[in-house]
């Protein structure tokens, strides 16, 4: 199965109902994206699939073949990605990180998506869990990127 | 079954050698530490070998010894060996402040990664390391200081050598060494060498840096891992690789205690898509595949036939099939015996009985997940050479070395430990007997010949994780005619984390049993604390705060209790009985403050609802805190809007780092308070992931304020003192909401109504 | 439904008292006079474990935890619970001593081999059409394949008066058709198999056909028109097997039936709640033959009587309000978006058939919302085909929803993507929340032997 992955297309040898998670993960060694539930209840295995946020670990490949799937670690190539994760840095947000991925992927989904996003949209969007209570600090960086007029 | 797919023999070149093969150096280092990174750095300046060859051979000092910490390379960039683990709390960060304080070099320029095990490591009282117990900073504080000044010292002596000049003629700017008569410049990189060749010199000796001088100690510095970990390319032990991997799932024993009968469908699955082996461990059952995938399937769809474990001398708890946690509660609840005595002051007897009024009640809490994020995982793999390296989540590399000698007969000095990022730990990476996948990933790596990672699944993680203890507490206040609390005695019917780890002795208690209960500083003057032991079913843990976890709640609400019914209010009877304390009046005027001046309410909020507020303090590991929060409820559930919580840790290292890890610890103890609770049921957890566990969501949680007073006392801990205030906070403010005392956790158990 | 029951009961019992003669007759077996014969064939084995799983005898008769056929498993009615019996060759607990004649009686007419009758959860009503011959295989079946296990049966939980049994004869009298099943002429052999396994050893009509005021089936077969037309049993809507375009199949073709039965899944839908325990034990283990017979005798079917269906069609203008102002202002959307979304996608088509749409499924179009609520509070079963589970599993939100949260949302998707289901309110989730537990997330794998 081919799979467009960072704007590489990679030949997947795995079976059609085969999470995307564990492809990207253990198939392509691409591990930033991580496994928290494998049960799309947190949020740590989001990608975006044209460029909507999605979670990996309850997306099996055969449903994104012929689709742009964007990972964490083309996170900067995305001019809304690479802003997010200055933001990121500035307000210092992550803490053990293991969400962070996912956190950053929302948020870049959110921001592609709505420009200016209102505080109901951010509360829809951002709705992966932080085991380490960084919550304060990805509302103030994304509140921070909304407020931006013009973005990417 | 010590076969391999196609049942050849395992040979020699089932064994790969060499380095793991993750991409960059950057993040290999970020993967590894010790030894197997050395190998890889071009630029040697220190080297690190000497800590680990000498490990065991002479009586090592630990903390003195440079090279074993540090390296600085030609491009002045300087690798740091921390004895701590990362695991969110920004101790890598930490001890590039301290280090490079001394040592006069850009924190910006270190690159942290965990030490391995060894002596030279053992920084908590010269005898242990261990990533807990909020202990990395203030344990290690004065040595890395001077680790910091020696190597400095060392780098001033090479370079007087080489410029031939006395070494009062020079001085240092961060990452250079100054001439101060020629204006010359020598690198550190470039001394690095030399320097290598010199004596440690006597870090009680070196001079350190005047306080009032510091540029990077007490000052917000960013954090070095922000970056890496907003970009994914932070390693954790689960994205670990090495060559000619292969990766393991398990599917646990339904209950601790339980082993491989029959497998039903053995066959069957040996033929599943992927499926290289099928194997049995003690308790479990493992399935290993090129992917986890399928292996993870696979595992899940062994049929096994569980019987009872033979296992004379388990460390384990045999879980029984009839354990209900609801039920254990009750037990709790209705133990009457008097307790063995942990702190008592005057005779409590009398004060009640010339008490004006007594208030009688029982408090009780829940069992808890850690629910940290990344699932355990261990990678296991044996060298030609016969030694071990293995990569896994851990707090305590040492006591985990170890184990693993024991297991496996190796010597010490062959098992190299990598402790990678962890993904979050609140106490769950200690060493737990059955709780932890490394015996799984060395007894895998033995059976098929080739290095093994095994991940836990969630399911098969909230199977295996050890619990916060549980316990019910019975109180008993007395009140002067005033209404003033003149006697106040706890009982509490529980288990500590570390007398369920290595035993209970009758003689002495746990003191993490009742911490927070005890240590009160209040001055009620005649008191009784005590604990009734129960041994619990369940295998228990450390978590955040430990036994603060649950026992701030229980005195504070309690003492909320004693305020009502004495009709005082609650915030001023706290100034009341801390009035002889300075410190924590300060504190508890502090939180005031930042919260805008304290009022109660009930209070109708700008946007209608109707809030109250409640506080709560804590005195614990060595710091102060206090927090004040302020509900509404909804549809019967609690609502947080506001907590504002002060903490005096004595003394600071980095306050941007202190006040995220109280949001954190914040959000933690939220999140207990309102929602946690592990429910058994015949033996089994009713929760198996987040499904069923829920853990605070991003719109339940509340601003948090934080205020950090510097009190100048000594240093304490900074990673969990931020939790306990949290729960006794909110229990109290719902209590003024909706009149009704609130006396167990979680909230949401109960039917409240506003 | 208590008290309606009774009420019949008595009736029953009072009208029929001068016929107290049907009550203690045992009733006749065609094997009365067939003398044992000698050892099976293997064919015949073969063929009777072929029954079993067609009738689905495991579902019932073994526990996860139980050894096979041997009962135990606590079965909730109206009335009070009852457990399942121990249908293994033991001599003492089991029906060991069993004739074929008495195994029969029991299969057939629900009259057990010491006369006492058996509660009509054992679906005899519909095995009373099943073939001597495949009574007789079973039989053999049972008694030389079966393990004997010891186990004594559980008494039920019913309560006097209505742990009676006797009146269930002027029940049987009543509800059971009274005989085998006989060949329509007029139909072809693929439709009268279908017709056979559907309305017999499948007993499909147990869960989606309507029960009477006193738990009967209102019809045994396509005769009467509310046959397999949808029902409510224990917590879940069976929906209609006919052929409505929305509540029942009629948007299925022959082969996305067979689909269904054959893997657990198809473009439609992915089996859950008490289906997938028909699935998982037995619809796997037919043969094509046998499912494409099924799928042609379902697709006969004309649609419910009361059927006043525009067919379905998807509108695809709610994928877009989600992102959205009207996100803001429908209650349930946002929860949709943060809960529902990431796997049965924004479009509601789902991901392939490995999780399934929720735009134009019968559970989101039925007037009854308890298969949607109840899956939406406790999750679903693992789906295990041919010893494989599921990679995805349908989690419980139970702890994560209130009522209303649960109800705004089920409404939302109810009413999303052209769907026309009613309304959910918080009353009805938390009636179903009351007496219901999440699905266990163990792959259970229920043993024949
Ligand atoms: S791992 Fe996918 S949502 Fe948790
Ligand atoms: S930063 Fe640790 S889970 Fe979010």
């Amino acid at each position: 199965m081919k799979l467009s992955i960072n704007n590489e297309v990679h030949d997947v040898e795995a079976d059609g109902d085969t999470p995307l998670l564990w492809v990207i993960r253990d198939n392509l060694g691409l591990t930033g994206t991580k496994y928290g539930c494998g049960l799309a209840q947190c949020g740590a295995c989001s990608v975006m699939v044209d460029g909507v946020v999605t979670r990996s670990c309850v997306t099996p490949i055969d449903s994104v073949e012929g689709r742009e799937i964007t990972t964490i670690e083309a996170i900067e190539n995305d001019p809304v990605g690479k802003r997010v994760v200055e933001k990121w840095v500035e307000y210092q947000v992550p803490q053990c990180g293991y969400c962070q991925s996912g956190q950053v992927m929302a948020a870049t989904a959110l921001l592609r998506e709505t420009q200016n996003p209102t505080e109901d949209d951010v509360a829809a969007a951002m709705v992966n869990l932080c085991r380490c209570g960084t919550y304060n600090a990805i509302h103030a960086a994304v509140k921070d990127l909304a407020g931006e007029k013009g973005g990417a | 079954m010590t076969n391999n797919k196609d049942n050849r023999p395992v040979t020699r070149e089932d064994f790969p050698s060499g380095a793991p093969v993750n991409i960059s150096r950057r993040r290999f280092l970020l993967a590894s530490a010790g030894a197997t990174a050395g190998a890889l750095v071009l630029g040697f300046g220190l080297p690190i070998g000497p800590a680990r060859a000498a490990q065991g051979s002479e009586q090592i000092t630990p903390g003195t010894r440079v090279p074993a910490f540090l390296e600085i390379r030609p491009d002045n960039t300087i690798r740091l060996q921390s004895p701590f683990v990362e695991g969110g709390q920004g101790v890598f960060t930490a001890m590039a402040q301290i280090v490079g304080e001394e040592l006069d070099a850009d924190p910006e320029s270190f690159v942290v990664e965990v030490a391995p095990a060894g002596s030279d490591y053992l920084l908590i009282n010269n005898k242990i390391r261990i990533t807990g117990g909020s202990n990395s900073v203030r344990s290690s504080y004065s040595t890395m200081r001077k680790l910091g000044a020696s190597a400095r010292l060392m780098l001033l002596q090479a370079a007087a050598g080489r410029l031939n000049v006395p070494i009062a003629q020079l001085k240092t700017e961060p990452g250079y060494v100054i001439n101060t008569s020629s204006g010359e410049k020598v690198s550190y990189g470039s001394l690095a060498k030399d320097a290598l060749d010199l004596s440690v010199p006597d870090g009680n000796s070196v001079e350190l840096r005047d306080p009032s001088t510091f540029r990077w100690i007490g000052k917000p510095l960013k954090r070095l891992d922000i970056l890496d970990k907003s970009t994914g390319k932070a390693i954790y032990s689960i994205d670990c690789t090495v060559e000619g991997m292969v990766q393991a799932a398990v599917q646990h024993a339904p209950r601790l205690g339980l082993d491989v009968g029959r497998i039903l469908n053995e066959a069957d699955v040996s033929a599943m898509k992927g499926v290289m082996s099928v194997h049995r461990l003690p308790g479990a059952v493992a399935v290993v595949a090129e992917r986890w995938w399928n292996a993870k399937i696979a595992a899940e769809a062994l049929q096994v036939e569980w019987v009872k474990r033979d296992d004379k001398d388990a460390k384990y708890r045999y879980m029984p099939d009839d354990f209900s946690s609801a039920a254990f509660s009750d037990r709790l609840a209705n133990e009457e015996s008097k307790g063995i005595t942990a702190e008592e002051e005057g005779d409590v007897n009398s004060a009640l009985s010339d008490a004006a009024t007594v208030v009688e009640a029982t408090y009780r809490n829940q069992f808890l997940h850690h629910g940290q994020l990344e699932p355990p995982s261990t990678l296991a793999r044996f060298n030609e050479d016969g030694s071990l390296d293995i990569w896994m989540p851990n707090q305590a590399p040492e006591q985990f070395q170890s184990t693993i000698a024991k297991i496996t007969g190796l010597e010490a000095s062959q098992i190299n430990i990598h402790s990678p990022m962890l993904g979050g730990f609140f106490g769950r990476h200690f060493l737990y007997p059955e709780a932890n996948p490394f015996p799984q990933a060395i007894q895998l790596a033995k059976e098929v010949g080739r290095p093994v990672k095994v991940i836990w699944s969630r399911e098969e993680e909230f199977l295996r994780d050890p619990l916060r203890p549980m316990a019910a507490v019975r109180f008993r206040g007395g009140l002067d005619a005033d209404g003033m609390p003149v006697a106040i005695e706890a009982i509490s019917a529980t288990e500590g984390p570390t007398e369920s780890l290595t035993g209970h002795n009758p003689d002495s208690l746990d003191p993490l049993a009742l911490e927070g209960l005890t240590g009160k500083t209040y001055a009620i003057a005649d008191r009784r604390i005590a604990q009734v032991y129960v041994k619990t079913p369940a295998m228990l843990a450390y978590w955040r705060s430990v036994g603060h976890s649950m026992n701030d709640f229980f005195y504070e609400t309690f003492l909320d209790e004693l305020a009502d019914k004495g009709s005082q209010d609650p915030y001023e009877l706290r100034l009341k009985l801390l009035k002889d304390n300075k410190r924590l009046t300060h504190l508890l005027k502090a939180v005031g403050e930042l919260s805008g001046g304290w009022k109660r309410g009930p209070f109708t909020a700008e946007d209608g609802t109707t809030r109250a507020r409640g506080v709560g303090m804590a005195s614990p590991f060595g710091s102060e805190t206090a927090a004040i929060a302020e509900v509404s409820m909804k549809n019967g559930q609690v609502i947080v809007h506001d907590i504002w919580e002060a903490i005096d840790p004595g003394s600071i290292v980095n306050p941007a780092i202190i006040e995220a890890q109280v949001k954190s610890a914040a959000a933690l103890g939220l999140s207990q308070i309102l929602m946690e609770e592990v429910i058994y049921e015949k033996g089994e957890p009713a929760a198996r992931n987040y499904d069923l566990y829920p853990i605070l969501r991003p719109d339940q949680m509340p601003n948090v304020h934080v205020r950090v007073v510097e009190s100048g006392a000594k240093m304490g801990g900074v990673g969990e003192p931020g939790l306990p205030p949290v729960l006794p906070a909110v229990a109290n403010a719902v209590s003024t909401l909706t009149g009704q005392r609130v006396r167990e956790m979680p909230l949401r158990k109960l039917r409240l109504e506003s | 439904m208590k008290k309606s029951l009774l009420t019949v009961l008595g009736v029953i019992v009072v009208g029929a008292a001068g016929a107290a003669w049907i009550a203690t007759r045992a009733p006749s077996s065609s094997f009365d006079a067939v003398a044992a014969s000698g050892a099976p064939s293997d064919d015949l084995l073969a063929h009777g474990e072929y029954v079993a799983r067609l009738a689905d005898c495991v579902a019932c008769h073994t526990t996860p935890e139980g050894k096979p056929f041997a009962g135990g498993l606590k079965m909730g009615t109206p009335l009070g619970a009852i457990f399942t019996t121990n249908i293994t060759p033991d001599p003492e607990t089991g029906i060991g001593n069993y004739s074929l004649a008495d195994f029969d009686r029991a299969i057939r007419h629900g009259v057990a081999a010491d006369g006492h009758r058996l509660y009509p959860a054992m679906p005899y009503p519909s095995y009373e059409k099943m073939s001597d011959d495949d009574v007789k295989a079973l039989y053999a079946y049972f008694m030389s394949d079966v393990e004997p296990v010891v186990q004594a049966n559980k008494a039920s939980e019913i309560e006097w008066p209505l742990n009676m049994r006797w009146p269930l004869a002027f029940w049987n009298v009543v509800f059971t058709d009274g005989g085998v099943y006989q060949a329509k002429t007029s139909k072809d052999e693929m439709w009268n198999r279908g017709a056979y396994l559907v309305q017999g050893p499948g007993h499909c009509g147990s869960c989606h056909t309507p029960r009477g005021v006193v738990m009967n089936e209102k019809a045994l077969d396509e005769s009467g028109p509310e046959y397999l037309s949808g029902a409510v049993l224990d917590g879940w809507y069976a929906p209609s097997l006919r052929n409505d375009p929305n509540v029942g199949l009629g948007r299925w073709s022959e082969d996305d039936i067979y689909a269904y039965l054959k893997n657990g899944r198809n473009q439609h839908g992915v089996v859950f709640g008490s289906m997938v325990e028909a699935f998982n034990n037995s619809t796997q283990f037919m043969t094509d033959n046998d499912l494409k017979s099924i799928a042609h005798y379902l697709k006969s079917l004309p649609a419910n009587a009361e059927s006043t269906d525009v067919a379905w069609s998807y509108d695809p203008a709610t994928a877009d309000d989600l992102s959205k102002d009207v996100a803001d202002n429908v209650p349930g959307a946002r929860t949709y978006a943060a809960n529902c979304a990431f796997c049965h996608g924004r479009d509601g088509r789902g991901k392939n058939e490995w999780i399934p749409p929720l735009a134009g499924v019968s559970s989101m179009l039925t007037p009854q919302a308890e298969s949607a609520i109840n899956v939406t509070l406790n999750g679903s079963m693992r789906v295990v085909s041919n010893g494989v589970p599921d990679a995805y599993r349908m989690p419980p939100y139970r702890e994560h929803l209130s009522d209303q949260q649960m109800a705004d949302v089920l409404t939302y998707a109810r009413s999303a993507w052209g769907n026309t289901g009613d309304a959910v309110t918080a009353e009805e989730v938390a009636k179903l929340r009351s007496h219901t537990d999440p699905a266990s997330i163990d792959v259970i794998i229920l043993q024949m032997r």
